[in-house]
């Protein structure tokens, strides 16, 4: 077997497939371009742009990506692939990502993780049977001061207990932020893709520049 | 030309080069993987470390910085010491050595690169003999990414030339790196395999068996292999090329270094273009017709033979009847011995080149460059030597003809006795020349396949492929490069060369060099060839 | 102790503290409006005379950077390092979840001095309650124009973008942070040209990090004098310190640099000691990269040069983080060498090599097969993946071997009692099994 050589001459894209990324997407991610000196350097928005929208990254849209940043597809996954945030394959619902820093470590961290392993009945990378979570890993999230702690989706759950994890991840809102946020890198809104160019808006805000300078 | 001091030696160096590469050509082997004089430099082997003397920064006196420095990063510049001879730079070319191979299969034995691999080479003169990892090894997948390219996952040292090559040099951006850490992969987008004109150079500077040749898998070790210098008669780029051939076998051809026409790159269609020199079907043995009955002369008698008919041809008919018809696909020594015989015997006869087969387009890499950003072409003209064969008509002076003129002349019945040469690998004959085959009274034939001219030849002469002659062929930018012999014709063949000489009055073996001195007088500008200086062993 | 009077962290707890109109009622913009009416030039002067040293973990002086970039450059671009991956560092990410315009005030004046009129604040990807906090606080300011075309009615103009890394800690290293912005890997660019010279698009970048940039308003508007006063000389100006692990108040506490790691986690108004009984057996005292701190080594002051007499790579984040007496040092090396393997971008060959070979034996060590051998192998792989100098293109191999080499070195005796006790045979039985 291990002689075989996986074949990549064969391609993963079917041919004449309909288009993963609308054009409400596109547009979304065109409109980044006044922010940088090459249009590759969109790349990074592009992908969380497109992750969002989609759930992951699929070959389809690598190449679409690529189309629209005029690089090559290939160009896509090397970036796609350095990158530990993104997912080239369908995720859950909700993503878990549990720190294993050392802080965390020395917290409790790993009884968390070993908690919330088996209770999901999932394994790090892995998606529970009804796409409701997946769980990953990361090296760090930055908050060693609520060790042990752990994101779903967005949002930080601080200072987790092994006993709290049941009812943590029962909660439906447990990835819901309370705050004001930035639509940025969200799919594209209806009103987005209804005006479909955002040309008269400041490229570095998410808002309204206008309408917050009246409400001042 | 700058001074530099290296291990306490001075030595002269080529302006703007960087210390490695100095030091390479001042006979140095500096152990190196990521860097490739044609490539950008991305100083990620860490194997080239070295010593360098630099300004304190307090004191500004100069002393051993304590910092080993890349030498592929670092210009030579006048008056700079640097050192590899140290135990800290060669403890650093040993443990860049064990962590190259910790997760090496060590397969060599069924390794096409075995031989000529650099992990070997470096390993032995640089590395230590066991590895300290009892652990167990990534195995990398092993993964086919184009039509005549593989790619061995877990042999790759992750220099990251075959990236560089596709971004800089062939522009096609097919290979990329995946994944990070010590998962790093290259691959391919699956689908957009690595397909282009100018893939095969990944092989060769795969500096270990990581990317190999489809055509050459598994085919022979290296070690047994024999290495011709040779000229791509591909294009009329003229490509310095090696032959690797063993037992009078070709299996592969290489790009060979040469700062005027390829640097170090070649393209696919010259490179797998050779195949037709071991064709069955080639013609492998003089023949002489007269009326029903074929005979095979002696080779003794061959130049007899033909001086006799053509003698008695001019006698009865005239010398203005005679044409030769020279082939683009001739050396140019050859061209000028069949020349000298066709004006020996018949001083009126016209000399006239044949046919230069065009294909589509100039090809530029990377597509869109200009200037000096150009990297390699591929030209639309597929023959080696029309330049040498018009440049040698001109000189010659007398009767020359274009081939148009040729096919219209001897179409209209002017010419009645012809020595046509073909030697193309791919059949040349069109509709309307092979009418003019029937025209001639006296017509000889040379060769390296059958067609309606060696059919209705009186005498056919088999032509030899480049491989196997010995000559020069003059590029489209007028540049005349030497090319040597590899292999032996087939059975019953011999050089076209030999032949020629014998044919045009001289006696002893035929070389080409010789044959240049002789032409000096005549066509002193193709008596003059280049030939690129050979790169020592251990730049690669 | 005389209590420290916070400068960085003097909006914390304030209601609002993230809004512009809470920032300015307490002082804020008024640094930038000084700075505008001076030049460039004087700013950079200043900011070079309060010796302003980098808080990412380098400690290089960030007027010096200022000063590098050549005078005819047509443009020039800022980019703000806010990829604070280090484990345990979190004040980048305090800083930013209450006082984002205190950075966004700094960033500005920075801008100003180098003359960069776009600005990109990299924010690590796992950064989303920060990322949101910060581009509400950058549509604020944009609204109240201060950012966008001619700022404060002066002539200069500044765009400010935030971009979102998504998971690697080498984009943290200022040239792996450019490689990123233009949509690459991660992979920490050849050095010279600097980044100054040659940065992102090819043309002259800086690269600071938050806190860094949260520090120039208050130079600015209490002058250099002021910032040298505080602490030490060679490590001036209030610097936040963060304190994790089994300590009674884990978080962010901002100090003059003459404290010790002993006073960070034991001080009432800091680490406030230990919890549940527990003694301090170990501390990473500033980030894990600049190796550990045994028990007895407490005393060491945390400011840009102590930490070297304790071999140790340097002030790093200065964010400690506190290795409890009931913790096995076997998890402290996995969890370091697995930090370290994963997040090697796999460009240097001693980098990616090392560090994954370091994670493979400390994870063997820590399920109980380990060789009596393999911590000098440990410690010789550290070594040959460059110790300071390092070997590499980039600072993580070095940072990636002196946890590894001082756990070892410091630790040698618990570490050697573990793989003594394991029953015996197990490693040998484990390789063969594995093999």
């Amino acid at each position: 077997m291990s002689w075989k050589a996986i074949d990549r001459n064969q391609p993963v894209i079917e041919k004449d497939a309909a288009p993963v990324l609308s054009e409400a997407v596109r547009e979304k991610i065109r409109s980044f371009f006044p922010r940088y000196e090459t249009k590759r350097a969109v790349l990074l928005p592009a992908l969380h742009i497109v992750q969002n929208t989609l759930g992951y990254i699929s070959w389809q849209a690598m190449a679409e990506i690529a189309e629209i940043l005029e690089i090559h597809p290939a160009d896509v996954m090397n970036t796609t692939s350095f990158y530990t945030h993104f997912w080239t394959h369908p995720k859950g619902e909700k993503v878990v990502t549990v720190c294993r820093s050392i802080s965390c470590e020395a917290m409790g961290g790993a009884k968390m993780l070993d908690t919330i392993k088996k209770e999901l009945g999932i394994d790090e990378h892995g998606t529970t049977k009804d796409g409701r979570y997946s769980l990953v890993t990361e090296e760090c999230l930055a908050g060693c001061d609520h060790a042990p702690c752990l994101l779903i989706n967005e949002k930080m759950h601080k200072c987790v207990k092994a006993e709290d994890i049941p009812t943590l991840l029962a909660d439906v809102d447990n990835n819901k932020l309370s705050m004001p946020r930035s639509d940025l890198f969200d799919p594209p809104s209806e009103k987005q893709a209804a005006s479909a160019t955002m040309q008269d808006s400041v490229v570095g805000t998410t808002s309204d520049v206008s309408e917050m300078r009246e409400a001042e | 030309m700058a001074k530099i001091i290296i291990d306490s030696q001075e030595i002269e160096c080529r302006d703007g080069v960087t210390a490695l590469q100095a030091a390479i050509e001042a006979g140095w082997d500096v152990p190196h993987y990521c860097y490739h004089p044609g490539l950008s430099v991305v100083a990620s082997c860490r194997l080239c470390l070295m010593e360098m003397k630099m300004p304190h920064p307090q004191t500004k006196e100069m002393g051993w910085a304590p910092k080993l420095l890349p030498s592929c990063q670092t210009p030579a510049r006048e008056g700079m010491e640097i050192r590899f001879n140290t135990e800290k730079v060669k403890k650093n070319q040993e443990n860049c050595m064990e962590f190259f191979l910790l997760n090496h299969p060590l397969d060599c034995p069924v390794c096409d690169q075995a031989g000529e691999c650099h992990l070997q080479d470096y390993s032995y003169k640089f590395g230590k003999a066991e590895s300290r990892m009892v652990d167990q090894k990534l195995k990398n997948p092993k993964k086919d990414i184009g039509p005549r390219t593989l790619l061995y996952s877990d042999r790759c040292v992750m220099c990251t030339r075959c990236v560089r090559f596709t971004q800089e040099v062939s522009g096609t951006h097919e290979l990329s790196i995946v994944n990070r850490g010590s998962r790093v992969e290259i691959d391919v987008f699956p689908g957009l395999p690595l397909d282009n004109p100018l893939q095969g150079n990944v092989v060769d500077i795969c500096p270990v068996g990581c990317l190999l040749d489809k055509d050459f898998l598994f085919q022979r070790r290296v070690w047994e292999l024999k290495r011709g210098e040779s000229v791509c008669p591909g294009c009329a780029r003229g490509c310095s090329i090696s032959i690797d051939h063993v037992d009078e076998k070709v299996y592969r051809l290489k790009p060979r270094f040469n700062p005027k026409v390829n640097d170090w790159w070649m393209c696919d269609e010259g490179r797998f273009g050779y195949e037709y020199i071991h064709d069955k079907k080639r013609i492998s043995s003089p023949l002489v017709r007269r009326g029903l009955e074929q005979t095979t002369p002696n080779w003794e008698d061959v130049p007899a033979v033909l001086r006799y008919r053509f003698e008695q041809f001019v006698k009865a008919q005239g010398g203005a009847k005679v044409v030769a018809v020279l082939s683009p696909f001739m050396a140019n020594e050859e061209a000028w011995l069949l020349a000298k015989f066709i004006r020996d015997v018949a001083p009126e006869a016209s000399l006239a080149i044949g046919p230069v087969p065009y294909e589509g387009d100039d090809q530029i890499f990377p597509a869109k460059a200009s200037g000096d950003g150009i990297k390699f072409t591929i030209l639309k003209e597929k023959a080696p030597n029309r330049k040498g064969i018009e440049s040698l008509l001109e000189s010659l002076g007398g009767s020359t003809l274009t081939c148009e003129q040729f096919v219209e002349k001897a179409g209209a019945g002017e010419f009645m006795a012809a020595w046509v040469v073909g030697g193309y690998p791919k059949p040349w004959v069109d509709k309307d020349t092979a009418k003019l085959a029937g025209k001639f009274d006296l017509l000889v034939a040379q060769d390296i396949f059958e067609n309606e001219f060696t059919t209705k030849a009186d005498i056919v002469l088999p032509a030899c492929a480049w491989a196997e002659r010995e000559g020069s062929f003059t590029n489209a930018d007028g540049l005349s490069q030497p090319f040597h012999w590899a292999i032996v014709p087939p059975d019953g063949a011999r050089r076209d060369g030999q032949y020629l000489f014998e044919i045009a009055g001289e006696t002893g073996l035929f070389s080409a060099a010789r044959v240049r001195e002789m032409m000096a007088a005549s066509v002193p500008n193709l008596s003059q060839v280049y030939e690129s200086q050979r790169k020592p062993a251990h730049a690669h | 102790m005389a209590a420290f009077e916070p400068v960085l962290l003097r909006n914390r707890g304030v209601e609002g503290s993230t809004t512009l109109k809470v920032y300015e009622s307490r002082g804020g913009y008024q640094a930038v409006r000084k700075a505008l009416k001076q030049t460039p030039d004087e700013i950079v002067a200043e900011v070079k005379k309060a010796n302003l040293r980098g808080r990412g973990g380098a400690g290089f002086p960030a007027g010096v950077k200022w000063g590098f970039l050549p005078k005819d450059r047509k443009k020039t671009l800022l980019c703000v390092n806010g990829d604070e991956s280090e484990p345990p560092t979190f004040c980048n990410r305090v800083l930013m979840e209450h006082d984002p315009h205190q950075l966004i005030e700094g960033t500005i004046i920075a801008a100003y001095a180098v003359q960069a009129q776009t600005v990109y604040i990299y924010l690590r990807g796992e950064f989303h309650e920060q990322f949101h906090i910060v581009q509400k606080a950058v549509d604020q300011a944009y609204a109240a124009g201060y950012l966008g075309k001619k700022i404060f009615g002066s002539d200069f103009s500044i765009e400010m973008y935030l971009h979102r890394g998504a998971g690697a800690y080498v984009c943290g290293e200022e040239t792996g942070l450019i490689e990123s912005l233009e949509g690459k890997r991660g992979w920490p660019r050849i050095k010279p040209p600097f980044p100054a010279i040659e940065g992102a698009f090819r043309l002259p970048t800086v690269v600071n990090n938050v806190e860094t940039l949260s520090c120039v308003p208050h130079i600015i508007e209490r002058g250099a004098d002021w910032f040298t006063g505080i602490g030490p000389a060679h490590s001036a100006g209030p610097k936040l310190f963060c304190i994790s692990g089994p300590v009674k108040r884990p978080g962010c506490y901002e100090g003059a640099m003459d404290i010790t790691v002993r006073e960070l986690i034991e001080r009432e108004d800091m680490g406030g000691g230990m919890i549940d009984g527990k003694h301090v057996k170990a501390v990473f005292p500033g980030g894990c990269s600049m190796g550990i701190l045994s028990a007895d080594e407490l005393d060491m002051k945390l400011d840009f040069d102590d930490p070297r007499n304790f071999g140790l790579l340097g002030l790093g984040t200065a964010a400690a983080v506190v290795i409890p007496h009931d913790m096995d040092m076997r998890v402290v090396l996995r969890n370091m060498a697995r930090f370290y393997g994963t997040e090697s971008c796999g460009q240097c060959t001693q980098c990616r090599e090392g560090t994954a070979w370091m994670h493979k034996i400390a994870t063997r060590i820590a399920a109980d097969a380990g060789r009596p051998e393999d911590l000098d192998v440990l410690l010789e792989t550290a070594r040959n993946m460059g110790m300071m100098p390092g070997l590499s293109i980039c600072g993580l191999p070095d940072g990636a071997t002196f946890p590894i080499e001082t756990t070892v070195k410091k630790f040698r005796s618990e570490l050697e009692e573990y793989i003594l006790a394991q029953p015996k045979g197990r490693a040998e039985y484990l390789l063969r099994v594995l093999n």
